[in-house]
C-alpha cells in the first residue's frame, strides 16, 4: 500500500516537477503540526515538574527551619523568645574604700527601684565578687577587674556586649548618687531591649 | 629706704615662688591635667594620680617646667574646691584634661579610661601619653 502511494507520488513528481514543491510544503506543514503537538505536551509536563520541585523545596525548607529552631532552642534557650538578658558584676578587693561601697549600694538601689521584676524573672542577674578570692579569679580576669569595678553585660543570641561603669561609679556614686543611678538605669534599660 | 627695697624684693620673690608653686595658667598654657579625689582614697585612686604624674614627669618634663602643661590635684570634699569640682562635674575620683581650641576651653573626661586601664599600666601610660600629645599639637 505504501509502495503504491510512493510510486504514484514519484510518477506525479516525474510528470509535473511543480508537484515536488507542493509535496515539500505539505511535508513541512505535517512536520510542524507534529512538533507543536509534542512541544505543547512536553511544556505542560515541564511546568508541572517545576511546580512539584518547587513544592519539594518549600517542604524541605520548612522541615529544615523546624529542625534548626529545635537545635537553636536546645543550644540557647534565650533565643526562643528573642529576649536579651543582663549580667551585672560588682568587683571589689578585701579592703574596700567608701567609693567602692557606694558603687555597690547605688547599684542595689538602681536594681531594686527600677528592675525588681526583671531580677525576679531572671533576666537580670547580679553578682558581687571579691577579686582577692581565688574562686573569682577566672571571672575577674575575663573582665580585667583587678580592683573595684562595675560591669554590665548584655547577652543576646549568644553574643556578649559589656559596658564598664567603674569610672562613672568612682566619679558619681558617693557624692552624686542620683546621677550615677540615672546613667546605670539608662544602660540597663537599653540592654534589656 | 634700704629696708623698703629689701621688703619689695622679698615681696616680688615671694610672689614669683607662689606663682610657680600654684602653677597659674599663663598665655602659653596649652593643657591642664586635673585629678580630683575624695578625702578617703582607695589604692586605685592613688595609683591613677601617681601614674598620671609619672607619665607627665617622664615624657613632658619640659612642658611642665615651662607651664605649657599644668598638673593639679583637688580634694572634692574641701569647700574651696567646690566651684572647680562643679565645673568639671567631679564628685569623686575624676581625671580630666582641658585643652584650648580656637581660643575656647574644651574639657575631656578620662575617668572611665583611667579606671578601666590602670591595672594594665602600659596601656594606661601609652594611652594617656598619646592623648596629651594629641592635645599639644
Amino acid at each position: 500500500m505504501s509502495n503504491l502511494l510512493i510510486n504514484s507520488i514519484y510518477m506525479s513528481i516525474k510528470n509535473k516537477p511543480s508537484h515536488l514543491i507542493m509535496a515539500f510544503f505539505v511535508m513541512l506543514m505535517l512536520f510542524y503540526a507534529c512538533k507543536s503537538g509534542t512541544d505543547r505536551k512536553t511544556g505542560t509536563d515541564k511546568k508541572d515538574t517545576t511546580q512539584i520541585s518547587q513544592n519539594k523545596t518549600d517542604l524541605s525548607q520548612i522541615k529544615d527551619s523546624s529542625v534548626n529552631t529545635k537545635q537553636d532552642d536546645i543550644a540557647n534557650p534565650a533565643k526562643k523568645d528573642e529576649l536579651s538578658s543582663v549580667l551585672i558584676y560588682n568587683f571589689h578587693v578585701t579592703n574596700r574604700c567608701p567609693s567602692c561601697i557606694a558603687i555597690e549600694e547605688a547599684t542595689t538601689k538602681t536594681l531594686n527601684t527600677y528592675f525588681a521584676a526583671e531580677m525576679k524573672q531572671g533576666r537580670i542577674k547580679r553578682q558581687i565578687l571579691n577579686v582577692d578570692d581565688e574562686a573569682n579569679k577566672f571571672i575577674s580576669q575575663k573582665y580585667e577587674a583587678f580592683g573595684s569595678g562595675l560591669f554590665v553585660t548584655r547577652i543576646y543570641k549568644g553574643k556578649e556586649t559589656t559596658t564598664d561603669f567603674t569610672g562613672d561609679g568612682f566619679k558619681y556614686a558617693r557624692n552624686k548618687e542620683e546621677k550615677f543611678i540615672e546613667i546605670l538605669k539608662n544602660k540597663i534599660s537599653e540592654y534589656l531591649k | 629706704m634700704k629696708k623698703n627695697v629689701i621688703l619689695l624684693i622679698m615681696l616680688i620673690t615671694g610672689t614669683v615662688i607662689y606663682a610657680q608653686n600654684t602653677s597659674q595658667i599663663t598665655p602659653k598654657t596649652k593643657l591642664l591635667v586635673y585629678y580630683f579625689h575624695l578625702t578617703s582614697r582607695c589604692h586605685t585612686c592613688t595609683n591613677i594620680e601617681a601614674t598620671t604624674k609619672k607619665v607627665l614627669d617622664e615624657n613632658f618634663k619640659t612642658e611642665l617646667d615651662s607651664g605649657i602643661i599644668i598638673f593639679k590635684t583637688f580634694n572634692v570634699d574641701l569647700p574651696e574646691n567646690k566651684k572647680i569640682c562643679k565645673k568639671y562635674d567631679a564628685y569623686g575620683a575624676t581625671l580630666a584634661v582641658t585643652y584650648f581650641q580656637s581660643g575656647k576651653e574644651k574639657i575631656e573626661d578620662l575617668t572611665n579610661f583611667a579606671f578601666s586601664k590602670i591595672y594594665t599600666e602600659p596601656v594606661f601610660i601609652s594611652g594617656l601619653k598619646l592623648k596629651i600629645q594629641e592635645h599639644l599639637k
